[in-house]
């Protein structure tokens, strides 16, 4: 796969088109919009990438409108002697949808999973560097790794309810972190299968299991189970893969309305849903991020032409 | 492919099909014959045991007298005591055991032992049970001074728990990883999981595995056979010799008298019946297990 992704690249640098031609008429307005920019200095920040340098992220000025939410620093990790994430410094912005876009094995999963510290199930995993969910440290010596799960909530990318009842599966971490009155719990239910759009389609029967449902609808009832404790975070790999297109707008409404409330990471292979559902956009590549700026930015307007050549589509 | 013509490949492959054709005969024959031979057993079984089968063989105790032998109430009562004593104390530790091999298995504190603590069930579980029996034998019922149901119970647990504790583990390590992964990644604990996930999602197999221990050691005679005792009368005190109906029917079966033997034959009859109904339910419970998995 790397091979594959190497050639690629390789193509892409020699492609006569690359170096940067502020007039050109082709049908590359971003290209246009970025200029001479300093970034493009090299047009090869991929290959000096794969040749194992360490590059600064592109980090768009933009990004620091609004405090983070979540504040990545330096931060690496290694399973076993394999290095995943390189120095990745990224502040996510409170409040709004911040898409993760980059060729598979690039290290999306796994920053995401280091956020709430699911990397944690992995043996022989090693991190240096910081991240902050709000105030809290989440490596800190120490910390309640359960504590850092309640407020970042997770959605996978393939829907995994409990074969337990739909009701079950939504109050399921209320009644861990201790609630047991059943007025409360019910609430908690209607409200969260409301913010998840399910309401409609399951009020009547939520106490049939929840492996009846369609895949669409079990993955929002995978989401309302996460938003009904709450989270200020909520992490989504690649939500969306294995839905069909109209599950997939439903959740991308889903998405942006969540999003009001709450702040939202989401991992995506298609480039189209990180446009329509994000307000950022952090392009990764080889376990270093590369750019990171608004999606308007990113997909008009990038600093870099590799960032522009891969959210076209025309790498990766 | 093959056009009705093509002669030379419908040769070519006449010897793979000569082949199926054998394969199918073997597979088939052997299958009758064991069909055959599980018939004969049982009906041979039923011939002889089948006319014994009154009221007084459920309610009656052994009188030991040839012209009245009497029945097996003590023996079918002892039998389900013994079986839910073991299973007291079986159940628990090899479902406990079964959690702690699949679930505690890969990291952290004490997961040097599940190497060790694998080999032990897997050795254990095929140690010859009348092994069982005289270890027991020697290390209980010499220094209690006497055979007692707590004796045979405690055989009959040493049977029961490699084979429940494999069983479980097999069973939870069928269930999803994504399932743990949803209940960690909501806050949950790694028991709090297990509780609350994980072993719901793998219920009805575990209970599989729990009946197939039980069926195993209700028909069991060797492990009780120095450890029980014995008895003619009611089970009564479980530190003093105690009735089971294997052992009776073991003793039944070597008695001289035609009327004593005929109790030995009833009394298979119902113990087979016994292991019958143990083996629908479990049937059922893996049926409802397997349900459960579909789309999980
Ligand atoms: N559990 C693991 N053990 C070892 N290597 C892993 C593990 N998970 C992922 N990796 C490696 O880390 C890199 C990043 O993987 P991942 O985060 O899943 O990428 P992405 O989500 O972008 O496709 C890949 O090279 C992958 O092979
Ligand atoms: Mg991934």
């Amino acid at each position: 796969m790397n091979v594959e992704m190497t050639k690629d690249v390789v193509r892409m640098t020699v492609t006569p088109g690359n170096p940067p031609q502020p007039s050109s008429p082709t049908a590359r307005p971003p290209r246009v919009a970025v200029g001479p920019s300093p970034a493009m200095r090299a047009g090869s920040v991929l290959q000096a990438i794969r040749e194992g340098a360490s590059v600064t992220s592109a980090v768009h000025p933009s990004v620091h409108a609004h405090p983070a939410a979540v504040d990545i620093r330096g931060f690496e990790l290694w399973y076993g002697s394999f290095k995943a994430l390189h120095s990745v410094s990224m502040p996510i912005p409170r409040g709004r949808v911040t898409a993760m876009v980059g060729p598979s094995g690039c290290g999306k999963s796994t920053l995401l999973r280091s956020i709430n510290r699911m990397n944690d199930l992995v043996d022989g995993v090693r991190t240096t560097g910081a991240l902050h969910v709000g105030e809290h440290d989440v490596y800190a010596g120490g910390v309640d790794v359960i504590s850092i799960r309640r407020r970042v909530g997770m959605v996978f990318q393939k829907s995994n309810p409990f074969p337990m009842s739909i009701f079950d599966n939504v109050v399921y971490g209320l009644r861990i972190y201790g609630e047991r009155r059943k007025d409360v719990l019910q609430e908690c239910c209607e409200r969260a299968l409301r913010q998840a759009a399910l309401w409609d389609e399951v009020k009547d029967r939520l106490k049939q299991s929840a492996i009846g449902l369609s895949g669409g609808q079990q993955q929002r009832l995978c989401i309302a189970r996460s938003i009904a404790v709450n989270p200020e975070v909520l992490l989504m790999d690649e939500p969306c893969s294995a839905l069909d297109p109209i599950a997939t707008q439903k959740i991308e409404e889903l998405i942006r309305e969540i999003a009001e409330k709450l702040t939202v990471v989401i991992v995506t292979h298609n480039m189209q849903q990180a446009a329509r559902v994000s307000n950022y956009t952090a392009f990764m590549y080889l376990g270093r991020l590369v750019e990171f700026g608004s999606t308007a930015d990113i997909f008009q307007n990038p600093q870099l032409p590799e960032t522009e050549q891969y959210v076209t589509g025309r790498f990766g | 492919m093959n056009s009705p013509g093509s002669i030379p490949t419908a040769t070519l492959r006449s010897p793979a099909r000569l082949m199926s054709a054998l394969m199918l005969g073997l597979t088939g024959v052997a299958s009758f014959l064991i069909v055959a031979v599980l018939l004969t057993v049982l009906g041979y079984l039923l011939f002889r045991g089948f006319g014994g089968l009154s009221i007084d063989f459920f309610t009656r105790l052994p009188t030991g007298n040839p012209q009245d032998p009497g029945g097996f109430a003590n023996g079918i009562l002892g039998t389900l005591i013994l079986v839910g004593m073991a299973a007291l104390v079986g159940v628990p530790f090899g479902v406990l055991a079964g959690i702690y091999l699949s679930e505690y298995g890969g990291r952290g504190l004490g997961a040097w032992l599940v190497s060790p603590v694998r080999l032990v069930c897997d050795v254990l579980a095929g140690v010859p049970s009348i092994v069982i029996g005289i270890v027991g034998y020697e290390l209980i019922v010499v220094p209690m001074k006497g055979a007692s149901a707590y004796a045979g119970a405690a055989a009959l647990a040493v049977i029961m728990v490699p084979i429940v504790a494999r069983t479980t583990e097999e069973m939870l390590r069928l269930v999803p990883a994504s399932f743990r992964e949803g209940s960690l990644a909501l806050g949950a604990t790694k028991s709090q999981t297990i509780l609350r996930v994980v072993l719901p999602a793998a219920g009805g197999s575990v209970i599989t595995g729990i009946l197939l221990a039980v069926a195993r050691i209700a028909g069991e005679t060797a492990p009780i056979l120095f450890t029980i005792g014995g008895s003619r009368l009611l089970p009564g005190d479980l530190d003093k010799e105690f009735p089971s109906l294997t052992l009776q029917i073991y003793n039944a079966a070597r008695s001289p008298a035609p009327s004593e033997q005929q109790l030995a034959w009833t009394g298979m009859v119902v113990l087979i019946a016994i292991l019958l109904v143990l083996n629908l339910a479990i049937r059922l419970a893996t049926a409802r297990a397997i349900k459960n998995r579909v789309g999980g």
